[in-house]
């Protein structure tokens, strides 16, 4: 299969004349599993919003699926997740909202009603489906945006910062849904210590707005040199580490780390 | 922004978002609650009509005690449904009090060589009236059944496509508004300590008022995306809530239809 979205050549500029993207190609294969870090300010929101297809880049252009370059075709196999909950949730109550993409998308009504009952247990929202979304705490809404996304199935996920004020347990659950999402999965965040766990590979987004790096997620998270130049801090594990053990040996996540202790120890 | 602005502003906002958000009474049992969407929509709209249509104080007032009645077999808190619809009668009334003093009739009271007349008193307190009693018909509806499902209602009742996008978008646009109204009140005040005069009051209000129309503006372009993101750019098409029409229904209707002739007869006569 060929790549579910490919871009080239992106360049954005702000109608302010801020560039937040600079000839940006990429291509994203179908099934894989990919990070796109950067600190505050690089482009993260603004490259997911133009793969997304909800925002016209000034230069460029992106192909979905091999065969169209309109977002709208295939609206339904696309889930953009905004970051901020706020400018995702429009509707009336949380359960309204969940609904709002598999009814709008296509989705058969008893489909859509196992789906919202399967998220809302496991993203623990179901005492809030009859609320109105603003009247919920920051995790809240942001775990009600996380469902609203998964509810129509989409193929491709495009997931801006999902772990935003959500607390330790349901950022476990929501990494859960999206390790088990079979597709497509492109995050998008400066919160580089999760990474390891979801994707296999990461790009690294510049402070201009460039792609400082691609490559498979070992290579890119060990190079500490490439990271701070970015502006971003290597993981917990890879700084702790650094210099003791060779790259290649490096523990990405904890529980790696652990069981690198414990044989250490034995 | 502290003082007397500062805090109106803030309640008024406060105020006007709960207007437009649904309240859990949406998902309580109720009179209304149980009514096939399609036929709630067109009987209180029709009710509303019939409010239109009257011309004298006491039918209007015969209207306002059936819309308390609906509101109580439908759990609606009569508190609620009064905040909800206060706020579009008085700004009717303060535009058309001036009416008491130019329409004709015998003079109750003079004052500045200005005579406020019994037939201009009439037709100002019929205007409110009405204009509240239809307005408080509205509110029940959408606060007793979703927004998606009045949309979906409409949908179903062949309303043009193009009409059911200017409802959707309208309602989730003016309920943003007073959200981002409220949230820039509330980080202004957060920010602010000490008291202020009257007159730096309404300077910074109105230094608000221009951010507010640049960030509303920005908020409205963001959610338009979140929107498009979930297919919002295909006609409104949510799931429909429609259920088998039984005895209420009917009985509903039937007052509806009673209203409007009634209406029409006493106003046109036979
Ligand atoms: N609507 C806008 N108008 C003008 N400039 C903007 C706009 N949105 C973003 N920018 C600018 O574009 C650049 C990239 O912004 P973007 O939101 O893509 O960054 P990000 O990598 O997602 O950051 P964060 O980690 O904080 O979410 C920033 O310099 C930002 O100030
Ligand atoms: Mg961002």
């Amino acid at each position: 299969m060929g790549p579910v979205i490919e871009a080239r050549g992106l360049t954005h500029e702000y109608p302010d004349g801020t560039t937040a993207l600079r000839d940006v190609t990429v291509a994203i294969e179908a099934g894989e599993r990919v990070a796109v870090i950067g600190a505050n300010g690089s482009g993260k929101s603004t490259l997911q919003l133009v793969l997304g297809g909800l925002v016209e880049p000034t230069a460029g252009a992106v192909e979905y699926f091999g065969e169209t370059a309109d977002a709208e075709a295939v609206r339904d196999r696309l889930g953009v997740l905004l970051q901020d909950p706020d400018d995702y949730l429009f509707n009336t109550t949380v359960r309204e909202d969940i609904e709002y993409g598999p009814a709008q998308l296509g989705m058969s009504r008893r489909a859509a009603t196992q789906r919202v009952a399967h998220l809302a247990a496991e993203l623990g929202l179901e005492s809030l489906l009859d609320r109105p979304p603003f009247r919920l705490s920051g995790g809240e809404k942001q775990r009600a945006a996380v469902a609203s996304v998964l509810a129509f199935e989409p193929d491709v996920l495009l997931l801006d910062e999902p772990f935003g004020a959500v607390d330790a347990g349901y950022r476990e659950r929501i990494l859960e849904l999206v390790t088990d999402h079979e597709g497509t999965v492109v995050l998008f965040t400066p919160s580089v210590d999760v990474v390891p766990e979801v994707v296999d590979r990461v790009l690294v987004v510049g402070q201009d707005g460039s792609i400082a790096a691609d490559g498979p997620v070992r290579d890119v998270l060990t190079d500490t040199a490439l990271l701070r130049e970015n502006g971003l801090q290597p993981p917990a594990t890879v700084q702790l580490f650094e210099g003791i053990l060779d790259a290649d040996d490096v523990p990405l996540t904890v529980s790696d780390a652990r069981a690198h202790l414990l044989d250490e120890t034995r | 922004m502290t003082g007397v602005v500062g805090r109106s502003v803030e309640s008024i906002t406060g105020a006007l978002r709960t207007v437009f958000t649904a309240e859990q009474v949406a998902s309580a049992d109720g009179f209304l609650q149980r009514r096939d969407p399609r036929v709630s929509l067109c009987s209180v709209a029709g009710l509303a009509l019939a409010v239109m249509l009257t011309r004298t104080v006491a039918v209007t007032l015969c209207f306002g005690v059936v819309t308390v009645l609906l509101a109580r077999l439908s759990a609606v808190p009569l508190r609620q449904l009064l905040a909800r619809s206060a706020v579009v009668p008085l700004v009717s009334a303060v535009i058309v009090v001036p009416q008491a003093v130019l329409l004709p009739g015998d003079a109750l009271v003079r004052a500045f060589g200005l005579a406020v007349t019994d037939g201009g008193v009439a037709y100002v307190v019929l205007f409110t009236l009405r204009v509240g009693v239809g307005v408080a018909l509205l509110s029940l509806i959408v606060m007793t059944t979703p927004f998606s499902s009045v949309v979906a209602a409409m949908r179903e009742l062949r309303v043009p496509v193009a009409l059911v996008w200017v409802v959707a978008v309208t309602y989730r646009y003016l309920f943003l508004f007073f959200d981002e109204l409220q949230r820039l009140v509330l980080a202004r005040n957060s920010r602010t300590t000490g008291q202020s005069s009257l007159r730096d009051g309404w300077r910074d209000a109105k230094r608000l008022v221009g951010t507010f129309l640049l960030r509303t503006l920005d908020r409205g372009e963001r959610v338009g995306r979140g929107m498009r993101a979930r297919g919002g750019s295909r006609p409104p098409s949510p799931y429909s809530r429609s259920r088998a029409v039984d005895g209420g229904d009917y009985a509903l209707v039937a007052l509806a239809v009673v209203a409007v002739v009634g209406s029409g007869v006493i106003r046109w006569g036979l």
